[in-house]
């Protein structure tokens, strides 16, 4: 087996060009990859942590009639008791904290013009405490007035559409948790953009008090929980879940993931192309190693010939190849690996920026991640491709005909 | 094998191939028997048929008529594996322009039949050690072919078709390409191991130094036997007889 080995890994280096050819293939599609790779990750990674930071939160908890039936009246499906279990997740280890909201809807006017809003209420410490700021195009976050001071923040569709600034008053009006209609006058305080421009047209925020004292309820339509890392979601999750079981209204937990639907769809996006990526690399290395190893066959026909009539079994003559094919598939990869790293370091330490995509001020750093499962599945798709292109030369090399094979010339 | 076969049986084989309109006839129905230890040349000139008729015996190819029989075993009625194996295990071939694996060194070459056979590692080292030494390279064991001479190359062939001990060793032209003093040397070396160790040598030749030192000549003339002659004073081996087709 060592000489069967010995004799594959000397015949990898016969011709030495051509096997430097084959390895810059490989290498270079496997390095290509892990920069693609390394790079989508970084990207998905980034949008996930500002998904999470933007006010996702880790975890949420909802009462489980939210997602069984439409409110008949504004937080007729609220968590009642939230401070309890704000409490009882709070303890948890992992959660950084909690931030209660209230999601509500109504009536703006500004006394010349009136719009619908989709309101959200917040705890503004406990989303600062979480880092849930948000992204102000004008004006402040909430500043700390006294309650009977109701500020708001509004997204820049509905300011422009409602034609006013910070330091102006609106009216809001909503109905009641017991369907009475109440109205709070409220001054902006800033405006901001939540990346959905849809959203902007419609968006108003205010505190969480403000919201209790509209609407007339002490319940909150859900409980964002933040974690210190993203990669501690499943383990807090598992060990919240059965505690929450244990107070009357009945609960449920969504993750972040299940809330992303814009993040989901970016990462299949990414997932999609990479593995398109990952297509054409298999391809482009089958097809250029089959007509390598078709080349590497021709020029030893005589040798085939030699170990045939020697007595050596056609199966030896297809592993040999196969072997030989594996091998340079592995140099290659290791090659792609370590020139794909290197690369991807260089990259990282230029400081390159990427232009700011549509809707963005800032552009974004150029990042590639070194990720070892790319690493890992990246060779082991060049070395199959290798593999599988040689099965076609080794099983025509086993099936010469001796005395033709050692005819040739 | 009974007592009685002979080591070799070619038994009334054609060989017939196909061109692209016409049929050639390599072999015409020709017929011999080897003993165990014989020396024994085939000769004749180009295209008279001794490429095809060891090709026939060393089982590479299979002849359109007649049976080649080793040791009594009807090669055309083995199959694919047994044939292998056959020639695996009881032949040795050395051919005209050597054939050695180039990424292979002189004692790899030689241990290669040990290797295909699945010898064990000190048992491979000590016949390639032997093997080496018979044919005067132990020194050379290291080099790889490119860096051998034609008459060493020619020799590491032979070293390998004789180190697993097959019952015979088929040898197409093993002088062509050599010059007169590696011919020689050869010849020297062929026979000293056909004494010494009592191997059967089928070669194809029509060198005349070779034909000088061989018991046994075949002569080819179109695909027949022409003649069949031991010479006097060389009895080494079982010489039968000869039949003229």
């Amino acid at each position: 087996m060592g000489k069967f080995l010995l004799l594959a890994f000397r015949n990898v280096f016969r011709n030495r060009r051509r096997t430097a050819m084959t390895l810059m293939m490989v290498g270079g599609g496997v390095a290509a990859l892990l920069l693609a790779g390394g790079y989508f990750r970084f990207m998905s990674n980034g949008l996930r942590e500002s998904t999470i930071r933007n006010g996702l939160g880790h975890l949420q908890i909802f009462t489980a009639e939210h997602f069984r039936r439409d409110e008949v009246r504004v937080l007729d499906t609220g968590i009642e008791n939230w401070r309890q279990v704000a409490s009882v997740a709070n303890a948890m280890p992992h959660v950084k904290g909690i931030a209660p909201r209230v999601e509500f809807y109504g009536m703006v006017s500004n006394g010349l013009k009136s719009s619908v809003f989709i309101g959200s209420a917040v705890d503004p410490a406990a989303e600062a405490s979480l880092g849930f700021d948000p992204s102000l195009v004008n004006g402040t976050n909430f500043t700390k007035k006294a309650d009977g001071d109701v500020e708001a923040l509004i997204g820049v569709g509905l300011a422009k559409s409602m034609n006013v600034k910070v330091g102006d008053g609106l009216t809001v009006l909503a109905v009641t948790s017991d369907g009475a209609l109440n109205g709070v006058d409220v001054q902006i305080a800033g405006i901001v953009r939540t990346g959905v421009a849809d959203l902007d047209a419609r968006y108003l925020r205010i505190t969480l008090a403000s919201a209790q004292r509209l609407l007339q309820s002490d319940r909150v339509t859900n409980l964002v929980v933040g974690l210190d890392s993203t990669a501690n979601t499943d383990i807090v999750y598992a060990e919240l879940a059965p505690r929450l079981g244990r107070f009357s209204q009945q609960l449920t937990m969504k993750k972040w993931i299940d809330l992303a639907t814009y993040y989901r769809q970016v990462r299949s996006m990414f997932d999609g192309i990479f593995v398109f990526m990952g297509v054409i690399v298999f391809f482009m290395v089958l097809m250029a190693s089959v007509n390598t190893l078709l080349m590497s066959m021709f020029e030893r026909m005589r040798e085939i010939g030699t170990m045939l009539a020697m007595g050596t079994p056609r199966a030896w003559i297809v592993g040999l190849f196969i072997t030989e094919a594996t091998l340079l598939g592995l140099m290659g990869a290791a090659l792609g690996v370590a020139g794909g790293n290197l690369l991807g370091s260089l990259l990282n330490a230029s400081g390159l920026h990427l232009p700011p995509p549509p809707g963005y001020t800032n552009s974004i750093a150029f990042r590639v991640l070194h990720i070892p499962g790319i690493m890992v599945g990246a060779s082991l798709l060049v070395t199959v491709s290798l593999a599988l292109a040689s099965i076609f030369p080794a099983i025509r090399a086993s099936r010469l005909r001796i005395t033709k094979a050692l005819a040739h010339v | 094998m009974r007592e009685t076969d002979p080591l070799v049986g070619v038994e009334n084989v054609s060989r017939v191939f196909a061109m692209d309109h016409s049929e050639v006839k390599a072999l015409d129905r020709v017929s011999f028997s080897v003993g165990a230890g014989e020396f024994l040349a085939i000769s004749g000139p180009s295209g008279s048929g001794k490429s095809t008729l060891l090709n026939l015996i060393g089982c590479l190819d299979s002849p359109s008529a007649g049976r080649v029989r080793i040791e009594g075993a009807d090669t055309s009625a083995l199959s694919q594996g047994s044939v292998t194996r056959l020639r695996r295990e009881k032949i040795g071939f050395v051919f005209q322009t050597f054939n050695l694996i180039p990424v292979f060194t002189a004692a790899e070459n030689v241990e290669y039949p040990l290797l295909v056979q699945q010898a064990g590692s000190s048992e491979r080292r000590r016949r390639v050690a032997e093997a080496l030494a018979s044919v005067g390279l132990a020194k050379r064991a290291d080099q790889r072919p490119d860096l051998l001479s034609g008459g060493e190359r020619q020799r590491v062939a032979v070293a390998r078709a004789i180190v697993h001990r097959p019952a015979l060793v088929l040898a197409d032209e093993p002088t062509a390409n050599l010059d007169t003093a590696n011919a020689t040397q050869l010849i020297d070396l062929m026979r000293d191991l056909n004494h010494a160790l009592g191997l059967t040598f089928i070669f194809s030749t029509h060198d005349q130094r070779l034909l000088e030192h061989t018991a046994r000549i075949i002569r080819l003339t179109d695909g027949r036997i022409a003649s069949d002659s031991v010479l006097e004073g060389e009895s080494h081996g079982q010489v039968s007889a000869a039949c003229i087709s």
